[in-house]
């Protein structure tokens, strides 16, 4: 059986620890491990950019910490971004952000102890970014 | 056995130059990054990188691991390309890569990861690697 939590957030500087807290409509899903869950299987992580800053150049950071992450906190890169913005009259190219799905992450966590999901943008400022990330629990 | 995720990043300015990568964002000094005790194996890279796109250029981008921790000597691994045709409107958000690989690890000890943009100069470009060790 699995179980699942998605967050998401604004990462709007680079080397900024960003707490995702927020769930759309639920402004504070629960970040509890489910009881019974001992590790998180599977990870969905995404960002994509306004690209309104000139000359950026940024990858995304994901932290997975908190009481509930057996082993200390987790680090792993799972995007990246490249702007220079137009010229006057221009159109601008979209950001399409390509989800990085890792599917056999086996990272032990606690069950009913707590997940601590962050994210930062590292490198040149792209622009405002938002990130979304999804944990798939596992017994 | 559960797995270890350790990261660096950083940005490499210059063509052909072996640029160090050292920070994790908001931490500027995480120090050296230590094979995790108790770990067999270096199992997986995952790769992102992005360029500026700031110059009309084109290049491709590629990592070097080294050092104490790697007892079967360096690798290497390439990481993506990117050019463009006039240095203005580039956007791109390439996405990031998983790849498996099986490279032993010698615990406790460092490992070193460079980046290098090997063609043209294409600008700035960032580039971040993490390394998926199995316990």
């Amino acid at each position: 059986m699995s179980r699942t939590i998605t967050v998401h957030g604004d990462v709007n500087s680079v080397d900024t620890l960003v707490r995702l807290t927020t769930q759309g409509s639920v402004t504070a899903p629960s970040l509890v491990v489910p009881s019974g869950m001992r590790k998180i299987a599977k990870i969905i992580a995404v960002g994509a950019t306004d690209a309104l800053a000139d000359d950026g150049a940024a990858v995304f950071i994901l932290r997975l910490g908190g009481p509930a992450v057996l082993g200390g906190e987790q680090v792993i890169v799972f995007g990246a971004v490249g702007t220079q913005t137009v010229q006057t009259g221009s159109d601008a190219a979209p950001s399409i952000g390509v989800p990085l799905v890792i599917n056999d992450a086996d990272i032990s966590v606690s069950p009913s102890d707590v997940v601590s999901i962050s994210a930062e943008a590292a490198g040149v400022d792209p622009g405002d970014t938002t990130v979304a990330i999804t944990l798939v629990y596992a017994k | 056995m559960a797995k270890q995720y350790r990261t660096r990043e950083g940005s490499v300015t210059a063509v052909n130059t072996k640029t160090q990568l050292t920070t994790v964002g908001s931490e500027t000094a995480p120090g050296p990054l230590l094979v995790p005790a108790g770990a067999k194996m270096l199992k997986a890279l995952i790769l992102a990188v992005a360029c500026d796109n700031s110059v009309a250029a084109d290049g491709a981008y590629f990592i070097r691991l080294e050092g104490p921790g790697l007892p079967e000597g360096p690798e290497t691994m390439t990481v993506g390309a990117s050019g463009v045709p006039v240095a203005t409107g580039g956007v791109s958000t390439p996405a990031a890569f998983r790849i498996e690989i099986d490279i032993p690890v010698t615990p406790s000890n460092e490992i070193l990861i460079f980046a290098e943009n090997g063609g043209e100069d294409t600008g700035t470009t960032t580039i971040g690697v993490t390394l998926e060790f199995q316990m």
